[in-house]
């Protein structure tokens, strides 16, 4: 059993519990171009969540195949339109098998399983409706430098243009409830869905909170890297796209 | 005139009378068609007599009718590149949707649980 997967317990009312929270929820991975370690994520993903939604969108490294023996479905994106559109179109695929919530999950190892169970649990119980990972909620020392100020410099627009409160804005761990996932419609194709998302909640009047969470930055998540020109880039699509509409 | 005013109504007038019948058939949205006919007749008179629109620009503070022009070629320009972008976007949303839709028809069921030997979800595509 991988690591991170929940132990099984003897048969008890919380693992009951716990299998029931995982089965209701469904994971939707957005995958781009991660084929040496997508099989990896997903079955420790898997050993947990029942439901695990991969959406390829239009990889050209083989990560589809490299998905499918792990992936409870696999969807494709017969050309690249974006993390946000790979986001929205596996919660619409899993709002319609009847998922009771929906989480985001990484394709490429950053998140715990762990904290999903986490999250879920508490969607499940009702404590909240959108719950949603922070990871400056511990200090944050394994964050870089470089992308805890980008990071920090978000929050502090969203502050501003949008009175979010959140403390982790950029975060691509969250669960949904059912009925937070019917009425946040990801429009945001590329990574500005991040921040539409962060009008969305605080539009919704949906109970919110921020769990801590932990993100694993491996030498292959630094190796992709994240530049500053990136944060521009997902600036300037959230502008446009609250002028535009 | 110069040869060359005589080239440039040519064309502007070849463009107007391409615009009437497009926006007749309706293949040019009526508001538009009209907004391109005045801006195709006012360029064709401003290559008939300069003058006229060097006076013009007189009138509202401007020396000569080139920069009068060149003035409003600028919003016109950055107009037109706005009108193109939100149609852009448009198109690429609705891009978005079709591929969306395919991904979702074409849904491919994954392989078993390995972890329990549990078959992850056993309803149909």
């Amino acid at each position: 059993m991988p690591a991170d997967a929940i132990q099984p317990a003897s048969g008890g009312p919380v693992e009951l519990r716990d299998r029931e929270i995982c089965a209701g929820t469904w994971v939707v991975v957005p995958l781009y171009n991660e084929a040496s370690v997508i099989a990896d994520v997903l079955h420790r993903l898997r050993a947990t969540f029942p439901n695990v939604v991969v959406v390829d969108d239009g990889s050209t490294d083989g990560s589809a195949e490299a998905a499918r023996p792990e992936a409870t479905w696999l969807l494709r994106h017969i050309v690249n339109r974006g993390q946000g559109a790979a986001l929205q179109t596996g919660t619409e695929f899993a709002l319609s098998r009847g998922a009771e919530r929906i989480a985001h999950f990484d394709a490429d190892g950053q998140h715990r399983v762990r904290d999903l169970l986490e999250m879920s649990r508490l969607v499940a119980s009702g404590e909240c409706e959108i719950c949603l990972g922070d990871r400056f909620a511990d200090g944050a020392e394994e964050v870089p430098r470089g992308r805890r100020l980008l990071l920090r410099a978000a929050v502090l627009f969203h502050r501003i243009a949008s009175g979010s409160d959140l403390s982790d804005v950029h975060n691509g761990l969250r669960v949904l409830s059912r009925r937070a996932a019917e009425r946040m419609e990801i429009t945001a194709d590329r990574m500005a869905h991040a921040s539409e998302l962060v009008d969305l909640v605080a539009n919704s009047n949906l109970p919110v909170r921020q769990v801590p969470v932990r993100i694993r930055y491996s030498e292959y998540s630094r190796g992709k890297g994240q530049r500053w020109t990136g944060g521009f880039r997902v600036l300037f699509h959230y502008l446009v796209g609250r002028i535009f509409g | 005139m110069s040869p060359f005013q005589w080239i440039l109504i040519g064309v502007l007038g070849a463009t107007l009378g391409g615009t009437i019948l497009a926006t007749t058939t309706r293949r040019l949205a009526p508001g538009t068609g009209v907004l391109f006919a005045i801006l195709l007749l006012v360029g064709i008179l401003a290559t008939i007599d300069p003058d006229r629109v060097t006076r013009i620009a007189n009138v509202v503070g401007i020396q000569r009718g080139a920069d009068l022009l060149l003035y409003l070629l600028v919003p016109a320009t950055i107009a037109g590149f706005l009108a193109m972008y939100v149609r852009l976007r448009r198109v690429r949303r609705e891009m978005t949707i079709v591929v969306r839709r395919l991904a979702q028809i074409e849904a491919e069921p994954g392989g078993p649980r390995k972890e329990d030997g549990i078959a992850g979800d056993d309803s149909s595509p």
